[in-house]
């Protein structure tokens, strides 16, 4: 099972600055194991990021984003409270979500 | 990070031409990447470890005593390495994290040591948990103490160790972290002669790698910097890393904590 | 490390006030001790990986700590030793192939050691560009060194040029005792042939290091 995302989202006054982090090998296809094999392609091809339900981010992601990838982004017309969620969809069909609830900030 | 710095790097190129000298129009990503980079993962990972009852023993590490009483981690990784009565020696983080996996969960040291640090397939329990432990000093103050003779005598060794010329490269660590503003290749080099950086450096260990794409420990880079020395394998967890980690954690007293660095 | 005259008295005394639980710092003698025994035990190494940890005469007189300096006869002793180690390539050319030593100056490779095996390379690398800038055209070089570009350009490229920058490159303490720079050719690390190539890259008129 995938590890779940760190998710980060905080308030900007009208701007919830959203912060994520993800764990995933984000495989290109190109590297070899240590027996000589190539290890399959295996990296997250689609990014979703709603705001209560609505769509703010669509992203397609390749084999150039690295492992571990860290997203960053900033969704206006936020308040504390208001739902954040994310969903990554890799080319093996697997798939996530995680949801955080919009935090104040200092 | 790697492929993501794969667009930046080629901005770094024009910036470094010529004059050979790096400048940072990286900062800004830095900074992001400092409040937020893929070590966070491995905290909550290790905090689940941390909690959960493991080994043949079933046993959480909750009776673990990192030097402030059984459990008791903030504050802790600030005050070492230290000298422990139990084993009758100075251990660091790391040494003894280990000591109580064995001691109080059954785990076996051998087993511990082939698997301390992840790879490309597989996290590492360890540096999971040692980034948990690290973390609950976030904020708080570098302060080795130097009371008992033995913490003495490791801090001494440190020193000794890291003037100490060997090899066929005739390195001791004073060479390469000797002077201001020197790299190796394009890897700008701490000045560990110098306070303020030492303090930079014990405070951002343990950190996330971007080239090795897992969070290491001082026992990682301790490790790689002997394998380039052209020195023999650093044994896991032996005292010369110990020696050293108090000599550097020391001179870096009064450094503010801040882990999971991250570093390239 | 030289042991002090006041070594013996220290022995003494120390014990006496660790019993009377009062810990201090260590004195050199007690350090070297507890620290080469600490160097000793402290890799995982075969018999032969393990002379690596053994310093030499000129390695112990160099590894002075912290702001101590070197007196003016341990100097001309390492500069003695350094001198006595050179041994020249049998040709009797002292300025090989710059091609090759051009080569061999971005190598960094070579004589490392991992999981107790050496590292697999064909030949091991001069290292020249990890501490030093050459080709100003090459970005990928450290400055731990001082720039070498233009090298050959000012200096010349005569025979006793030539012979200056392969005994520098052989055992660099000749000249600079207890230098940054490891002592290549008096430790094995390369061979007289390969330093004759990367004097010729240093000083050869075409090697791009003395280009425009």
């Amino acid at each position: 099972m995938s590890e779940p995302m760190k998710i980060r989202a905080t308030l900007q006054v009208d701007t919830a600055d959203v912060r994520i982090l993800m764990l995933h090998p984000m495989e290109t296809g190109q590297r070899k194991d240590a027996k000589g094999a190539i290890v399959p392609m295996h990296f997250i091809q689609n990014v979703a990021v709603a705001h209560n339900g609505k769509s703010v981010l669509d992203a397609q992601w390749s084999q150039a984003i690295s492992r571990n990838p860290f997203l960053g982004l900033r969704v206006k017309g936020a308040k504390v409270g208001d739902k954040i969620s994310v969903t990554w969809t890799d080319n093996k069909g697997d798939q996530r979500t995680d949801e955080v609830a919009v935090a104040a900030g200092q | 990070m790697l492929k993501l710095r794969g667009g930046i790097a080629a901005i770094a190129l024009i910036c470094l031409s010529g004059s050979g000298h790096a400048a940072d129009p990286l900062a800004v990503g830095r900074q992001m990447l400092a409040e937020d980079n893929p070590g966070e993962m491995w905290v909550d990972r290790g905090k689940k470890l941390f909690y959960e009852k493991r080994g043949p023993k079933s046993a959480s590490l909750e009776k673990c005593d990192f030097g402030m009483g059984p459990g008791k981690l903030e504050g802790a990784a600030a005050q070492l390495p230290r000298y422990f009565a139990d084993t009758d020696s100075v251990q660091d983080v790391e040494s003894r994290l280990v000591s109580c996996m064995v001691e109080q969960q059954g785990f076996k040291r051998a087993d511990i040591a082939k698997t301390a640090m992840g790879n490309l397939d597989r996290m590492s329990d360890v540096e999971a948990l040692v980034a948990f432990i690290a973390s609950k000093s976030n904020g708080m103050k570098m302060n080795v103490p130097l009371s008992h003779q033995k913490e003495y005598d490791t801090y001494k060794a440190g020193e000794y160790i890291f003037y100490r010329r060997n090899g066929p490269t005739d390195f001791g660590c004073i060479n390469c972290h000797g002077e201001n503003g020197k790299r190796i290749r394009l890897q700008d080099l701490p000045n560990m002669t110098d306070q303020k950086q030492m303090q930079e450096v014990v405070s951002t260990w343990p950190a996330y790698l971007g080239t090795q794409s897992n969070l290491r420990t001082m026992q990682w880079r301790l490790k790689i910097c002997y394998w380039q020395m052209r020195l023999p394998d650093l044994a896991y967890l032996s005292d010369v890393s110990v020696a050293i980690t108090s000599y550097l954690n020391h001179q870096g007293n009064g450094a503010v904590i801040q882990v999971p660095g991250v570093k390239r | 490390m030289r042991i002090k005259t006041g070594w013996a008295w220290s022995v003494v005394v120390a014990p006496v006030l660790i019993v009377a639980g009062c810990a201090s710092l260590p004195d050199a003698a007690t350090t070297r001790q507890i620290a080469e025994s600490v160097v000793k035990t402290g890799f995982s190494a075969t018999p032969e990986h393990a002379k690596r940890l053994v310093q030499d005469r000129s390695q112990q007189i160099c590894s002075t700590i912290g702001s101590a300096k070197l007196t003016p006869e341990e100097a001309s002793e390492v500069v003695k030793l350094a001198r006595a180690s050179i041994q020249y390539p049998q040709s009797g050319k002292l300025a090989g192939d710059w091609k090759v030593g051009a080569k061999l100056a971005y190598n960094g490779s070579g004589s490392r050691i991992s999981g107790g095996n050496l590292e697999k390379a064909k030949e091991n690398g001069a290292l020249c560009s990890n501490c030093h800038v050459i080709d100003p055209k090459e970005f990928n070089v450290g400055n731990i060194g001082p720039s070498l570009t233009g090298f050959g350009a000012q200096r010349g490229n005569s025979e006793a040029m030539a012979k200056y920058t392969y005994e520098k490159i052989y055992n660099a303490w000749a000249y600079f005792p207890c230098s940054n720079m490891p002592r290549l050719g008096s430790s094995g690390h390369l061979t007289p042939e390969q330093i004759t190539h990367v004097v010729a890259f240093l000083i050869d008129p075409q090697s791009p290091v003395n280009k425009k």
